[in-house]
This record gives C-alpha cells, structure tokens and sequence, in this order.
C-alpha cells in the first residue's frame, strides 16, 4: 500500500499539470541552448563544448545588467539583448580567429580547442564575477503567479515557454522560409557544391557559429532570474543539452525541439519516479539511441 | 646525419640518467610529478592506439581510467583484496569494460562513436556519484595504502617505471606486428581491408579492449599514487586530458603521447604554483598549440628532420 500511496501523484491532476508545465519551461530552455549546438553541428561538424560557458557567459551579462539597471522589465530586455549580441560577437570572432583555421584537421583538434575556449572561459568568468554565487530577481510585473483552475504556477515561467515559441517560430522561419536558411541547410549537405555556386561559405559558417552562440548567451539571460549564476553553471546546461542533441538527431533543428522537450519531462517526472536514478536516465537514454539509431529520432542517416 | 645521431643519444643518455636516478635526489613532490607523467604517458598512448593507429575519436576514453581506479580502490576497500591482486585484476575489469562499450561503438563510425564512449564516461560518472555505499560518491575512495618497498615514494615510482616500461614496450610491439599494421589500414580504408581479408570489427573491437586494459591499469597506478579515487577523474572534463596530450606530442608517431604527458603535466605543475587562474592558460595554451602546431611536438621535430 506504501507504494501505491507514493503514487497517488499520479491521480492528482494539479500535481500533474504542475510538473508537466515545469517540464514544459525547463524544455524550452533547453531548446534553445541545443538548437544552438545542433545547428552549429550541422553546418560545420563541430562539436561545441563550449556551447554550455557561453549560455553561463549570458547569464553573466544579464546579472551584471540587472545589478546596475534594476529588475524592471525593460532592464531586463536590456539585459537579453546585450548578452545575445555579446555572445553572438564572441561566438562569430571566436570562429573567425580560430576555428575557421582548422576545418580540414582531424576533429579532435575541432573538439580540443571549443574545449580550450572552456577553460578560458571559466576561468576569465570567476577572474571578473568572482566564484560565489549570485542570483537575480525575476523582472518586477513578471515576479507573480497564475492560477488557471486552481494550478499555480510562476508567471515567468509561462512568460519562458511563450518566448520559446516565439523563439522556435522565429527560427523555422529563418531556416526553412529564408534564402539565407535556405543556403545554410545546403551547407549542411554540400559544402564545395555550395562554393562552386559562388557562395560565400565562410561567411554562413561564421553567421550560423554566432547565430548557435547567441542562442545559447539569451538562453543564459532568460534563465539568469530562476538559476544559480556561478563558475559551475556551464557543465549541467552542456550535458544536457549533448543529451537532446542525440536524441533529436544531430543537426536537426526538429530534432532538437522534440528532444528538449523530451528531457524536460523526463527530468520534471523523473525526479517524481525514481529520484535517486533520475540522472542516469538520459545517459541510458543516450546510450540505447546511439545504439540503435545513432542519427537520432528525427535526424537523417549519413 | 651523425650530428642527428648524437643529439639521439646524449638525449638518450640524459633521458635515461633523469628517469633513472632524479626521483633519488628531487622532493617527494616532484617525485610525485615524475610518477604523474609515466602514468599519463601510458594513459595518453592507450588513447592514441584508438584515434592515432585506429582511427578511432573515443573522446569518453577516459570511463577505463576511471572504471581502473575504481575497480582497484572497491578491490581493496570493499572486497579486502591486497594491493598486488587488486593491481592485476583492475586492469582486467576496464578491459572487461572496454569489451562491452567497445562492442557497441565499432559499430559507429566518427563523432557518433565519440559520443557514445562519452555517454558511457557520464554513465559511469553519475552512478559512481549516487552510490555512496559502494563507491564512496562524490568523496570518493580514500586509504588506499601500499607498504613494503613501494610505499615510499621513490619505491612506487621505480615500480611504476616498470610496469608502464614492460606495458609500453608490449604496446610498440603490438602497433608494429601485423596486427597493428591491420589496424591502421582499416583506419585508412576499411571497405578495402575488409576486401584484403582482414576482420576489421574484431580488429577494432580488440583494440577497444587492449586500450581499455592500459588504460584501466593507468588509473590503478594513478589511485594508488594518490592514495585515493575521485569522482572527478570520470567527470567530462577528464575527457580531454588525454587527447589534449596526444595532440601536443603528436598523433602520429608512439612516443608523440608520452612527450605530450611530459610536457603537459610540466606545465600544469608550473602553473598551478603560479597562478589560481591556471585553467585560464592552459586553455590559452591548448588554442594557440592547435593553430600553431598542428602536427604536435613530435611533428616538429620530424619536419626538422626533412
């Protein structure tokens, strides 16, 4: 009978409703950070691991804007802003300078600088923040709480999944109703076809590297008010987001949709489930999909 | 050409008079980095035996390093075994470890297979990290005692010489007999191996093991010079020890590895007294290495050589 009880969650539909909106928000997040390194992925093949320090280098800038302008909401559009630019800047100059050089080199050297660029920069962010802890308030107005039929949940949290939407549209549309999209899904394909049509290449690489770090640095921001912003903030963030880009498929946009909020339940009724065991889930996950379909859920075979 | 050959050998002879004798007359802590560069130097060549000879990226090799040191440290805790049994069976579980992933991720081909030997790492890690009981949690294991000759420092560092000496000598003769000649031509063309007869899986799939038993002995060795295990050694960032010292040395040459261990140990030591800040040059360092030497240490001096 105690296990039944330990379940009677399972009945309860605002207990439900809560989880499955939680999961919803923390999926969205999520989504952005892996559309980011799933996209970079698909263009040029590299894996970014340093795709996580850049969503905590946007936290950063958000607290730092917060701190000096207040929490009031066009302080904190202020801070989404500067941090997407700052972190698209720093993405396009790091490809510019680095990157763009080693290409044709073996991929380990591809994998060992973005993890170079990890070290840097987690320890450029604790040289200027410090390696305490800090925290922002939520924006003043989006601070409250909802309660559509008797299920309370956070306004920011609903106001994430709306921006994530918007985000995701806004996406689709660049990539798939665009012609710069369009030439970036043909990089994706056919680089040297692509040249030899007398397109400039290197300039999508650059844009799609900026466009995945920005990404990731107005992730950080957005989740800046409800995370703990500290130098540890990059590793969760990355492994999970390597998690949805498996399971979606690498390079797939759609795939990395589903997958984030795939992980977004599960960690929000995982904890539910099986607390102690929560955390391996994804890595089994990862593991069986890899296996089984290595092009992910809705990715394409090579 | 004689100039060459001698720079060779005084190089050799001074080589062999530091290994030989320098843990006698340096502090226990350098004897302790000395220690450090042997065992990532066999670390590091295991590593390379996938991606240098195999063609293989296993950036989660670092999961039989840590299944080694842990299989040691739960040997002699848990199971009350004594240091020499638990040294020579901890290889024996990583490899046993490397049979299973390694099983799974000849399949693949490329970053997938990368992922998946990462996968596995943060399996790994995460489990190690929730069993307190069992593998100590995010403490890890400590009290792990050697006594008699090794116990000293200068004692386990000659017993470490050895046994990394007698374990990279089997792997130079492994990479220069036919099966080593087998593995890197599939890495070069696979289609065409299998055409000339060679079993390309079993050959991938044993060098996963064989990789996985050194590698897994590295992490013994590793445990017991520090006379504990932590979980820290199974966590991503422990990925990329050992292909940043390959990369240094060089991919493309045996002893590439060993003199990257070398001089990445050396200088993290150096940095670490130096300054807190110390990831923060080393990550510049390992930018600037790739850009500025892409052939590593060993490339270097080859093209010097041409």
């Amino acid at each position: 009978m105690d296990l039944l009880s330990s379940f009677d969650w399972l009945l309860n539909p605002v207990v439900l409703t809560r989880q499955f909106m939680a999961g919803l928000a923390n999926g969205m997040l999520l989504f952005l950070v892996a559309a980011g390194l799933s996209l970079i992925f698909g263009v040029s093949r590299v894996i970014n691991f340093a795709h996580g320090a850049v969503f905590m280098l946007g936290a950063y800038i958000a607290f730092t804007i917060v701190s000096f302008a207040g929490s009031s909401i066009p302080a904190f559009f202020a801070a989404l802003v500067l941090a997407t630019c700052g972190t698209f800047l720093f993405g396009a100059a790091f490809e510019m300078l680095c990157l763009r050089r080693i290409y044709r080199s073996p991929q380990a050297f591809q994998l060992l600088i973005t993890f170079g660029m990890v070290l840097v920069l987690g320890d450029a962010v604790r040289l200027i923040w410090g390696r305490e802890e800090n925290s922002i308030a939520v924006p003043e107005g989006l601070d409250g709480i909802v309660r559509p039929f008797g299920v309370s949940f956070p306004v920011y949290r609903l106001a994430l999944i709306g921006v994530g939407v918007v985000i995701c549209y806004g996406l689709w549309y660049l990539l798939y109703r665009n012609r710069w999209g369009m030439l970036v899904r043909a990089a994706t394909v056919d680089r040297e076809m692509l040249q030899a049509l007398g397109v400039d290449v290197r300039r999508i690489y650059t844009l799609v590297f900026g466009l995945g770090t920005g990404l990731a640095g107005f992730a950080g921001a957005l989740a800046a008010p409800i995370v703990s912003i500290g130098p540890g903030l990059h590793a969760e963030v990355l492994i999970d987001a390597f998690v949805v880009v498996v399971i979606g498929g690498m390079g797939s946009l759609p795939g990395a949709l589903a997958g984030a909020l795939l992980v977004g339940q599960a960690n929000a009724f995982g904890t539910l489930i099986f607390p102690s065991f929560a955390i391996v889930v994804p890595f089994i996950v990862m593991i069986v999909l890899l296996i089984a379909r290595p092009w992910g859920l809705l990715g394409k075979p090579e | 050409m004689m100039g060459r050959l001698a720079i060779v050998l005084i190089g050799a002879v001074i080589g062999a008079v530091i290994v030989l004798a320098g843990p006698q007359v340096v502090s226990d802590f350098w004897v302790f980095v000395f220690i450090e560069m042997l065992v990532f130097g066999l670390y590091a060549v295991t590593f390379n035996l996938l991606l240098g000879y195999g063609g293989m990226l296993a950036f989660g090799h670092a999961v039989f390093f840590g299944v080694g040191a842990y299989a040691l440290a739960i040997l002699m805790k848990r199971a009350g075994l004594d240091v020499v049994s638990a040294t020579v069976l901890a290889p024996f579980v990583s490899a046993s470890a490397g049979a299973v992933i390694g099983y799974f991720c000849i399949r693949l081909s490329g970053i997938y297979l990368g992922m998946l030997t990462f996968a596995f790492q943060m399996l790994t890690y995460t489990i190690v990290l929730k069993s307190y009981d069992f593998a100590g949690g995010d403490d890890g294991i400590s009290g792990l005692k050697v006594s008699g000759f090794a116990g000293t420092p200068c004692g386990f560092y000659y017993v470490t010489l050895a046994v990394v000496a007698l374990s990279l000598f089997a792997l130079w003769r492994l990479v220069h007999s036919p099966f080593g000649l087998a593995l890197r031509a599939q890495r070069g063309n696979a289609r065409r191996s299998m055409a000339l007869g060679i079993n390309v899986a079993l050959h991938r799939w044993l060098t996963f093991i064989i990789a996985a038993f050194f590698a897994g002995l590295a992490g013994a060795l590793f445990a017991l010079a520090n006379q504990s295990v932590f979980p820290g050694w199974l966590n991503w960032t422990a990925t990329a020890t050992p292909i940043v010292m390959t990369i240094l040395g060089g991919m493309h040459s045996f002893v590439g590895p060993i003199v990257g261990s070398i001089i990445y140990v050396l200088l993290q030591t150096w940095l670490t007294g130096l300054t807190e800040y110390w990831a923060l040059f080393l990550g510049t360092g390992i930018i600037l290495i790739i850009m500025l030497l892409p052939n590593g240490v060993m490339g270097l001096w080859r093209s010097r050589k041409s």
